[in-house]
């Protein structure tokens, strides 16, 4: 198994935009994001929901390219767009035939240089969002969990442990005066990384990158607040109502140890012989085999991409006549197996070897058809603004495929213990409540 | 220098020379069994990914039950003669693949993906799966459960009241109709049916064998002639389907859900299938009013008024017969304004030419995006199985950007007045009766039901 090759060039410009292309002429496409080292973990107090709703406002009008420009322009090229808010990160990217990658610089660099958004722009925006978080969590059976139940159960440092896509108060208080003071504080060439990746030739893309971006003045570094968590000491435990659907579900998410440490590896390989399909131990023993629950998944949600403290969470949808201790009970015992007994070396092969493959096919896509080498932009993003080395795409799988059982048994130990997790039980409001209607 | 960067900055970059698109080669054969073969190098990463189809989906079995295709190939993945279900899983990880099985309306699937060094391994668990399914009791019942929980749970989500509703509306007798089995129905599946739906479909003679990835077409046809060669079978007896419904004027059913907090707008009308000659045109059409970011409808309904976050329209071309919808979850005060302007924006386009500028950047749209399959094996893998599943012609790919660029003005509109048929669009709303029952009934004659599909007005 070896790991990939990917032609990888880097640089930085003088205002400290870090600038990363991977060539790769197969197909007349290019993948062009820009990444900011800001996510909703690090928004500020009292504006929670703030950082996603920024992201849409990048999306209303910068200097030269006024509301709906932006969107024209990418499509009118034969590209598509989006932009995501993660915890420590916010992405902004397209893919658009390689003809069009002039313009889509251009773009991003308008929108890093100036955004210019009036109050209109912000109401509207504050609509959509709170009609996204309608469709996703309010208005859906299971909306939310465990991603949005999990935070204020699990953590207590704020930036942790607050509503991510914004309690509704916070965004009718976001104001114009809010959406320049964040853009100012960290929308800066020297706290993002530009990406370029598929039809584009290294000396071209950076001689763009330096027309476009290199005008876009330097900021002072930002501010992050301590995004770590006082010592647990305890389980913790919450309880959220279900108020539309029909079975009972539980969420069970432990700390991880912290990004590219040494147990960081043996812990993501310990995640996929939990969590790796129907394979994986949870789906195998409580769905397919012991048969508490009907549906049962989870895992570690973005290795890579995490900047902070992480769980990986377990969801277990389990059988409404069999209680949710039982189901708790069942699910510690997957646990205690992984900690009592190593894991064999033919699990840990098969896991290896389905790791090298996830890789990628991540690496290739990632995000549907439509977004060709997401999953390479975003490694290359994480790496460069975590890390400062973009080329760990290349050699990253080396420490993974290196695991062995004892460094799995040992991280089990140690990280799966009450003391170390938080569980969301998550009750239909009203179990009876399907039958009235008939 | 400042001067220059200023300039720069200030103007949108034109686009330069396109390259041209080359999609690459389709590998046609067929095995003597009549399996069709098609195989088509991409070379991008050291993996593969494949879809072993047969032409026989749900609507071919419907007269038994409704989601049986879809149980059939759920229990094919959990045993075969030769191997345990654990044993499918496991082996699926040592090759590092993953696989899916699945039914649609028209077709049932093996879809799987993997790694390339291991592609026979594969084949030959996929080959296994098509011919030696054993259906174990057990198995059969825990899937019964976990259907039956599925079932139960879909009847809370407001896109599946909505998509199912409007599909009896504009369905009726017709096997399209029905999306989903009732806990009754799923409870009544036995056993002895899921094999004959399985021994009559899965068989070479409805099959086609689909692979996309790093492998070498000479190569490969020999490792699936190895592997397929002695698979034999008919293609199965497809009943006769009765004709869909066919309603005339509007009329709005509201599916009532207490408490919802928001307003899932769904409407249809019926369009036309991949096959007919005027799909292209009604692609671009639908591009421009609703299926795009920069379409009609979502700068109208999301970025100028703040209704909803996901507006869109699409045509849905099943093999039969194809729909054309519009969809939108609003907030409930304003459910009667979305309306007024997904129909303004429907009645516009049937009434006034489109602007050549906005003409052009639909074309683009539409033409790139077409080509971004390219890029990645499960893109171009997606591409290849809709040219060959609808029996386009074999230069589909080629000449479908020159096919998008060489409408007019005219053209969409004609196409707009046939198809975004707004006189007699079906209009499915689920929300909370008390919240929006009047603003619905501003639209048509208004019928009421609750979310296990039982009358209420």
């Amino acid at each position: 198994m070896k790991g990939p090759q990917i032609a990888i060039e880097n640089k930085t410009l003088a205002n400290g935009l870090r600038v990363v292309i991977a060539p790769d002429s197969a197909a007349p496409v290019v993948t062009v994001g820009v990444y900011y080292k800001i996510g909703f973990r690090l928004e500020p107090q009292g504006r929670s929901g703030f950082a996603h709703l920024f992201e849409h406002m990048m999306f209303q009008g910068s200097a030269n390219a006024p509301k709906m420009e932006h969107i024209k322009l990418i499509n009118s090229s034969g590209g598509v767009l989006n932009g995501s808010t993660m915890y420590d990160v916010t992405n902004y990217y397209e893919a658009v035939p390689s003809n069009a990658l002039s313009r889509v610089l251009w773009l991003e660099a308008d929108r890093m240089r100036a955004l210019k958004v009036d109050d209109e722009n912000l109401k509207n925006q504050r609509d959509v969002v709170k009609e996204e978080v309608r469709v996703n969590v309010l208005n859906q059976p299971y909306g939310g969990f465990p991603w949005l139940d999990m935070p204020p159960i699990a953590f207590r440092n704020w930036a942790n442990a607050h509503n991510f896509y914004g309690d509704f108060a916070d965004l009718d208080a976001a104001s114009l005066a809010d959406v320049q003071t964040f853009f100012k504080t960290y929308y800066l060439p020297n706290n993002a990384v530009l990406l370029i990746l598929g039809d584009v030739k290294p000396e071209e893309g950076f001689s763009l990158a330096e027309k476009y971006f290199g005008d876009i003045p330097r900021g002072p570094e930002p501010p992050f607040a301590d995004p770590n968590e006082p010592p647990q000491a305890e389980e913790r435990k919450g309880h959220v109502e279900e108020k539309f659907g029909t079975l009972p579900a539980i969420a069970i998410g432990y700390v991880l140890p912290k990004r590219r440490s040494a147990e960081w590896c043996a812990m993501a390989l310990l995640d996929q012989a939990l969590h790796g399909g129907r394979a994986g131990r949870i789906y195998r023993d409580l769905v397919l085999e012991k048969q508490i629950a009907v549906e049962a998944d989870g895992g570690v949600d973005d290795i890579f991409g995490y900047n902070g403290p992480a769980q990986m969470t377990t969801r277990i949808f389990h059988k409404p006549e069999i209680s949710a201790g039982a189901t708790l009970a069942g699910f510690d015992e997957v646990i205690h197996e992984v900690q009592e007994k190593e894991i064999s070396t033919d699990e840990l092969e098969q896991l290896k070897i389905k790791w090298w493959s996830d890789y990628y096919a991540m690496l290739e896509g990632g995000r549907g058809g439509y977004m060709p080498k997401y999953g390479l932009m975003h490694l290359l993003a994480c790496f460069s603004l975590f890390d400062g080395e973009p080329q760990l795409v290349n050699t990253i799988l080396d420490g993974f495929l290196q695991v062995t059982p004892e460094q799995v048994q040992a991280v089990a130990k140690k990280y799966l213990r009450r003391e170390n997790r938080a569980i969301v039980f998550r009750a239909p409001a009203n179990p009876g409540a399907q039958k009235e209607a008939a | 220098m400042a001067t220059a960067s200023t300039q720069a900055s200030s103007a949108v970059p034109t686009l330069s020379g396109e390259r041209t698109v080359n999609w690459p080669k389709r590998v046609k054969s067929k095995l003597a069994n009549g399996l069709e073969i098609i195989l088509v190098e991409s070379h991008s990463i050291p993996r593969f990914h494949g879809e072993l189809f047969f032409r026989s989906g749900n609507a071919a079995v419907s007269h038994l039950a409704p989601g049986l295709a879809d149980m059939t190939a759920t229990m094919v993945r959990t045993g075969t003669s030769k191997r345990a279900s654990r044993q499918i899983e496991e082996d699926l990880r040592r090759l590092g693949a993953d696989l899916s099985t699945s039914a649609g309306q028209d077709t049932s699937a093996i879809a799987f993906a993997g790694l390339s060094e291991f592609a026979e391994s594969l084949l030959g668990l996929v080959n296994e799966l098509a011919r030696e399914a054993s259906f174990p009791d057990p198995e059969l019942e825990r899937e019964r459960r976990q259907k039956l929980e599925e079932v139960k749970l879909e009847r809370t989500q407001p896109g599946f009241l909505a998509g199912e509703r409007l599909r009896k509306v504009l369905f009726g007798e017709h096997p399209y109709a029905k999306v989903s089995p009732a806990e009754a129905q799923v409870a009544a599946y036995k056993k002895e049916e899921l094999q004959t739906i399985y021994r009559q479909s899965y068989t070479p003679e409805n099959a086609l064998l689909l692979l996309v990835g790093d492998l070498d077409p000479k190569a490969m046809f020999g490792t699936i002639e190895k592997i397929f060669a002695p698979w034999s079978g008919k293609k199965p007896a497809i009943p006769h389907a009765a004709a869909p419904a066919n309603p005339r004027g509007r009329r709005v059913y509201l599916v009532h859900v207490p408490g919802a907090v928001q307003t899932q707008i769904l409407c249809g009308c019926h369009s036309i299938t991949r096959r007919h000659p005027d799909w292209i045109k009604l692609g671009l059409t639908n591009s421009l009013y609703g299926g795009a970011f920069n379409s009609r409808l979502v700068m109208n309904i999301r970025e100028a008024k703040g209704y909803t976050y996901s507006p869109r329209s699409g045509v849905t071309p099943l093999q039969q017969h194809g729909y054309f919808s519009v969809s939108a979850a609003v907030r409930n005060e304003v459910v009667a304004a979305s309306l007024t302007e997904i129909f303004y924006e429907l009645d516009k386009l049937r009434s006034l030419p489109v602007p050549e500028a906005e003409l052009a950047d639909a074309q683009n749209y539409l033409s790139g995006v077409f080509s971004m399959g390219l890029a990645t094996q499960d893109g171009l893998l997606s591409q290849v199985a809709t040219v060959a599943l609808n029996e386009l012609p074999d230069d589909y790919l080629e000449t479908y950007r020159q096919e998008v660029r060489a409408l007019t003005p005219d053209d969409l509109q004609s196409t707009a007045q046939k198809y975004l048929d707004s006189a007699n669009m079906q209009i499915v709303v689920v929300g909370d009766r008390g919240k929006i029952e009047t603003q619905a009934a501003l639209f048509g004659e208004l019928e009421i039901c609750d979310s296990q599909a039982n009358r209420l007005s």
